[in-house]
């Protein structure tokens, strides 16, 4: 048996096991904190398309979430369009969005890209705040929106217990890091890397890095307003401090920092290690210490930064490398 | 036909004017070296015919095409590949990867882009290091690299910015011989360098350039004579009357 089939056999491992989870974990309450996990690492995974091939650090993802969310739930509330349909169009409205914000700021160098997604998401959720009607369409809000549960059912994007949920927003994140492991395979995943490790040299080489990184801007910002619709149609209400907040927004960076930025893997170990801190800290000390997980991100950051300044990824795929290749010391491993 | 003609080419930057109404006519087949002392406005030159600057005045063409600020992406596609002299390599993937950037430049094949940097990397006897990390290689051997991946991308003119720098004397002969092949398969050679010994041995022809303007050109033999060359490297002193 040599590495790769392990490596094949490990993969339908995990598989079968976060598909049979759901038959294990009966409480509602783990399953919900199950359903975020994904929800984060499929946020994650869509940022890490810009935030980590390309090497730039976005800080406004929540607003794609916010316009996802908002553009499915104000389309099937007030015209009664299905939510899958609105997902797909929330999508495009985050593409366009994400391409208005990158179209200037994506020659910008390090920072100053970062502070330009961080004001254009703090920008929409401010101007949401602050107004009840958008046109004719009625966001409400500070009050924010509350999807009532009438019908049930996969058109209606809406079911009684947790386990659909759970099934659509692993689906979701197993096609989105198909995604990613494809693009990392092909041409703009290596224009990307190129352009975020030298851009000069890269242009020379004949990379139009404003572009690819653009590209990966609308794909990163079409996908991550999905899992905004997805967010809405799980937690059945909406408001602007829930879904276009720094917070999310910070939260996701931390998740791809620390997991392992630009690789396939990062963000879903980010997501295990760091969401349930996230949950916990909401539960035993969101009165008393609101934030406290934000604290907590922040000193295992500057940890990891430290000691494995290419995330914790690094360290474990090493560590899974050296115990699948012990048994057969003597054929030639790659 | 040249295949890269400057004409009049000026670069300033604020005041100072780095390049001086240069002229430079480069012919398909040689080898061109420009030298001059430090500060003379070389790597500035380079910057501009490869796009990374637009010159201030004057006009490029290469290949039959007016090229004056156009995108280094571009160029690099019409066929003029550049290093740089303070290499830039993608430090966090191995050899193969960073050629395979190049490669892309004519494919989008993944398979054939790989294919083709295996084959420069062959060519310049690099294959053996095609899995180290390019920031672990050594100084000779990035070097190396940025001409691997200048190789990549099919040029018909390689502008080479002072890649001998550093290197030690068999490495530099190892470089001039590597060159010296190049020119046999039919791939034209534009050289900035510091290295008498490399560059008289290997160029056709010889400008020199002193703060931004031209002040000889000729043959190597002609300028190793040329007693304005010598004064600009080593002052008054030395010109024997």
């Amino acid at each position: 048996m040599n590495s790769q089939h392990i490596n094949k056999i490990a993969l339908l491992g995990v598989l079968a096991l976060a598909f049979a989870l759901p038959l294990v974990v009966r409480s509602a309450t783990y399953l919900h904190i199950l359903v975020l996990l994904f929800f984060y690492a499929y946020l994650t995974t869509s940022w890490n398309i810009v935030g980590g091939f390309a090497g730039v650090l976005p800080l406004g993802h929540a607003a794609f979430v916010g316009i996802g969310a908002y553009t499915s739930t104000v389309l099937s509330l007030q015209y009664g369009i299905s939510p899958w349909i609105g997902m797909v169009v929330g999508g495009v409205l985050a593409m366009i969005a994400g391409i208005i914000i990158g179209l200037p700021t994506l020659k910008m160098r390090g920072a100053y890209f970062a502070l330009a997604t961080i004001a254009f998401a703090e920008g929409l959720r401010v101007m949401v705040e602050n107004i009840d009607y958008l046109g004719p369409l009625k966001i409400n809000g500070p009050r924010g929106l509350q999807i009532p549960p009438l019908e049930t059912g996969f058109s209606h994007f809406m079911f009684a217990t947790k386990e659909p949920y759970y099934y659509i927003i692993l689906i979701m994140l197993l096609l989105v890091m198909l995604l990613t492991y494809m693009v990392s395979r092909s041409k703009l995943g290596y224009y990307l890397v190129a352009g975020g490790e030298e851009p000069e040299a890269a242009m020379a080489l004949g990379v139009n890095v404003a572009r690819a990184r653009l590209i990966a801007m609308a794909v990163s910002s079409f996908l991550t307003a999905l899992a905004g619709t997805f967010y809405a149609q799980f937690s059945l209400y909406i408001h602007p401090k829930s879904i276009i907040s720094l917070d999310m927004s910070f939260e996701i960076a931390f998740i791809a920092l620390i997991g392992g930025r630009g690789s396939i893997v990062g963000p879903i170990l980010g997501a295990l290690l760091l969401r349930p801190v996230s949950d916990f800290c909401r539960i035993y000390f969101g009165d008393s210490l609101p934030g406290l997980h934000l604290i907590i991100f922040g000193l295992v950051l500057i940890l990891v930064m430290l000691y494995q300044p290419r995330g914790l990824q690094e360290p474990i795929s090493r560590l899974y490398q050296r115990i699948i290749n012990r048994p057969q010391p003597a054929t030639s491993g790659s | 036909m040249a295949l890269l003609q400057v004409e009049k080419m000026t670069k300033e930057f604020g005041g100072l004017r780095a390049v001086d109404s240069l002229d430079l006519t480069i012919e398909p087949g040689q080898i061109f070296g420009l030298i001059g002392p430090n500060g003379a406005g070389k790597s500035t030159a380079f910057n501009c015919i490869a796009g990374a600057f637009a010159p201030t005045s004057g006009k490029i063409t290469f290949d039959g095409e007016v090229i004056n600020g156009e995108k280094p992406w571009n160029l690099c596609k019409s066929g003029l590949a550049r290093t740089f002299q303070i290499v830039k390599p993608f430090a966090s993937k191995d050899v193969l990867y960073n050629v395979t950037v190049a490669s892309f430049s004519t494919t989008n094949s993944r398979k054939h882009a790989e294919e083709k940097a295996m084959a420069v990397l062959e060519s310049l006897n690099f294959a053996d290091k095609k899995n180290v990390l390019a920031g672990n290689l050594t100084i000779a051997d990035r070097k190396r690299l940025e001409i691997a991946k200048a190789l990549a991308t099919e040029p018909k003119l390689l502008l080479l910015d002072e890649v001998m720098a550093g290197l030690r004397p068999n490495e530099v002969d190892e470089m001039v011989s590597i060159f010296q092949d190049l020119r046999k398969q039919g791939i034209t050679i534009f050289i900035i360098e510091h290295i008498m010994r490399a560059i008289m041995a290997l160029s056709d022809h010889i400008v020199v350039i002193q703060f931004g303007k031209k002040i000889a050109e000729g043959s190597p033999a002609e300028i190793a004579n040329d007693e304005r060359v010598i004064k600009a490297y080593l002052g008054d002193d030395y010109v024997v009357a």
